[in-house]
């Protein structure tokens, strides 16, 4: 799977299709994997695929990365779940089909966080996208790369999201507020949530905002809780579930179980689940008269 | 000296009961935190590291430095008062010991930031030598070892049956052992654990970075692209480093009354450098990555005698996207 990676990664560019190839490669100590941005064909050798190749990297086909642009146009190492990513930004107008070469990877599921990694790829240490997953031989790519997965998902979602948000629907208000609450409180505002999240692409984010200031930068309990509903909201209907912001968060917010649960909703309100379709616009982007309307109450 | 394990949980109790603050690791939401406790029974001894630096005890994320309001004469300014409580660190690990006379000079040098000195002089910092560490621990190669003493009151080396043998580095380490003495015993024959030494990374040469940094041609380097293109601009290195200390001050107001506040900033957000007129020098995020590396390796070493870098590692633990300070290193230790 590998050497087919690094042999089209190469081909690409030496024919000059792309002019960077964004990848997964080894840290020094060969323990982790990292992103790399692949420029010269001999350095094709470089692209690595394996169950640690956690990060999404549609992050870096955004407006905020005008270097990573400068490089040419972006060959990208993604997997099923990266590309629904790519979808959204295709659907919202952020990126042309054509700007972008995929390299769809088939995959058999990654690791929840690189440090659980033992040498083996065990349902347990598998997030919980990766036991729903229905893209594990990728829906858009320019070429795809690895052998079918045979895989079909459970018809009921399963998985450790699951069953907390159906705890959590068991709560009172009070409980559920005491429950965010606690989690929001440790937030320490790093923004490694946003800036980790292809669908964050704001350049002027609304907490860098202020004139006025609409959300309180200050890591207190009102400040914490406005920044991760706003950025909840905002995400609303385009969110892929991906992973990325939980993964990302130096404190263990456990922003799946807020991002699945609006997922949900979405589906449930508009029968609409993002990244699937890029002809198809987000919920709240669009205006249909045909959009139910009993969900209101 | 010997402490004994069964005796923290006392020392806890005649800290707190007195009105002191008491600081250790504890456990929260499967990670190992440093947190104000108030029993013993909390603290969890069997850490590499803690997630965060203790920093946030002496600079708060976020504390209200002025209030004002607005009547018809104009508006009235209210200094806040600063008595802090005494406050113990207990279990800091060698590396984030010696981030204190680092953030010292920096609060101290052209201003004293009477918000963090005088918390400083409250606290009595009690250090443990490491008996485990991981891949990411590197303060060998930036002249530190789990037998640093640097900033530390009291220095612990654990023994054997899982005790402390204590030694007073400093007057307020000894003052502490003194009016705390019930809780110390006499040493008797003990043997300690050996310590976890972090094998050095040859390749990196702190001073050479050090000198390829103050070259002024090297600012615009492509291998700044090139080693750091991959960061995405989020603060977790920042945060957790117990060395950076940049600030920015906020107000938080309704219509007539509010707060001015101090709130942690970071130099890998793209708006810290964003002037009024639109322009921002730092216009990538990788030339925002260069600075925090050129404030560790050039600007805090010639600046001040301190380090920028104390090699704890939670930068590289904590980066989504893994970018590694110590390959950094090993990359320019390579240039001429």
């Amino acid at each position: 799977m590998e050497r087919e990676l690094r042999d089209t990664a190469r081909r690409l560019l030496e024919d000059k299709t792309v002019g960077v190839v964004v990848g997964y490669s080894w840290n020094r100590k060969k323990t982790r994997t990292t992103p790399v941005f692949v420029t010269k064909p001999e350095d094709a050798e470089r692209l690595i695929f394996n169950p640690l190749c956690v990060n999404n990297l549609s992050v870096y086909l955004t407006r905020k990365y005008p270097d990573v642009r400068a490089l040419g146009r972006i060959g990208i190492v993604a997997k099923g779940c990266d590309i629904r990513n790519i979808v959204v930004l295709m659907a919202e107008g952020q990126i042309q089909r054509e700007d972008i070469y995929i390299i769809g990877m088939t995959c058999s599921g990654v690791v929840y966080r690189q440090e659980l990694w033992e040498g083996e790829l065990k349902p347990e240490i598998m997030p919980t996208k990766c036991h729903n997953c229905d893209v594990r031989n990728p829906h858009l790519a320019d070429t795809v790369i690895g052998e079918r997965v045979s895989f079909t998902p459970p018809e009921t979602p399963q998985g450790v999201v699951f069953d907390r948000i159906r705890e959590i629907e068991g709560m009172s208000p009070s409980e559920r507020w005491e429950f965010w609450m606690g989690h929001f409180s440790r937030c320490i505002k790093c923004y490694a949530c946003r800036q980790v999240c292809s669908l964050c692409y704001c350049e002027r984010c609304i907490t860098d905002k202020n004139m006025p200031q609409w959300i309180e930068t200050s890591a207190h309990p009102r400040g914490n809780l406005a920044w991760n509903l706003i950025r909840a909201m905002h995400l609303f209907g385009r969110c892929t579930f991906c992973g990325e912001c939980e993964r990302a968060c130096p404190v263990n917010i456990p922003l799946n179980i807020l991002n699945q649960k609006l997922a949900m909703v979405a589906k449930e309100a508009f029968d609409y689940s993002s990244g699937y379709d890029p002809e198809v616009h987000p919920p709240l982007r669009v205006f249909d008269p045909e959009d139910r309307e009993d969900f209101i109450k | 000296m010997i402490l004994r394990r069964d005796n923290i949980k006392r020392l806890v109790e005649l800290v707190t009961s007195t009105g002191g603050v008491f600081v250790a690791p504890v456990v929260d939401t499967r990670q190992v935190v440093y947190r104000a406790i108030g029993s013993g029974e909390e603290i969890e001894l069997n850490y590499i590291l803690p997630r965060n630096s203790f920093k946030e005890f002496l600079f708060p994320q976020t504390e209200v430095i002025a209030r004002f309001s607005m009547n018809k004469g104009g508006v009235d300014l209210e200094n806040m008062d600063i008595t802090p409580p005494d406050t113990v660190i207990f279990g800091a690990r060698p590396c984030d010991t010696a981030s204190l006379p680092s953030m010292r000079a920096v609060f101290t040098w052209d201003y004293i930031d009477e918000f963090y000195t005088r918390r400083e002089e409250r606290i009595t910092v009690i250090s443990i030598g490491c008996t485990q560490g991981d891949d990411d621990c590197f303060c060998t190669t930036v002249g530190l070892s789990p037998e640093s003493r640097k900033g530390a009151d009291i220095y612990l080396l654990e023994t054997e049956q899982g005790d402390f043998v204590v030694e007073s580095v400093t007057d307020r380490g000894r003052d502490f052992i003194q009016r705390y003495e019930e809780v110390f015993e006499q040493r008797g024959d003990v043997k300690t654990k050996a310590l976890f030494m972090p094998e050095r990374i040859d390749g990196i040469d702190v001073e050479r970075i050090k000198g390829w940094l103050s070259k002024k041609e090297n600012y615009q380097s492509p291998l700044w692209a090139e080693l750091a293109r991959k960061c995405i601009g989020c603060g977790a290195c920042t945060f957790t480093c117990p060395t950076c200390h940049c600030f920015d001050i906020m107000d938080e107001a309704g219509l007539l009354e509010g707060e001015r506040r101090k709130n942690w900033d970071s130099c890998q957000f793209d708006f810290f450098t964003l002037h009024a007129s639109g322009h921002n020098p730092r216009d990538t995020q990788f030339k925002r990555w260069r600075n925090r590396f050129m404030c560790k390796f050039n600007f805090y070493p010639n600046k001040f005698s301190s380090r920028g870098c104390v090699g704890c590692g939670r930068c590289i633990r904590v980066c989504p996207v893994r970018l590694d300070i110590t390959e950094v290193m090993e990359g320019i230790s390579k240039e001429q």
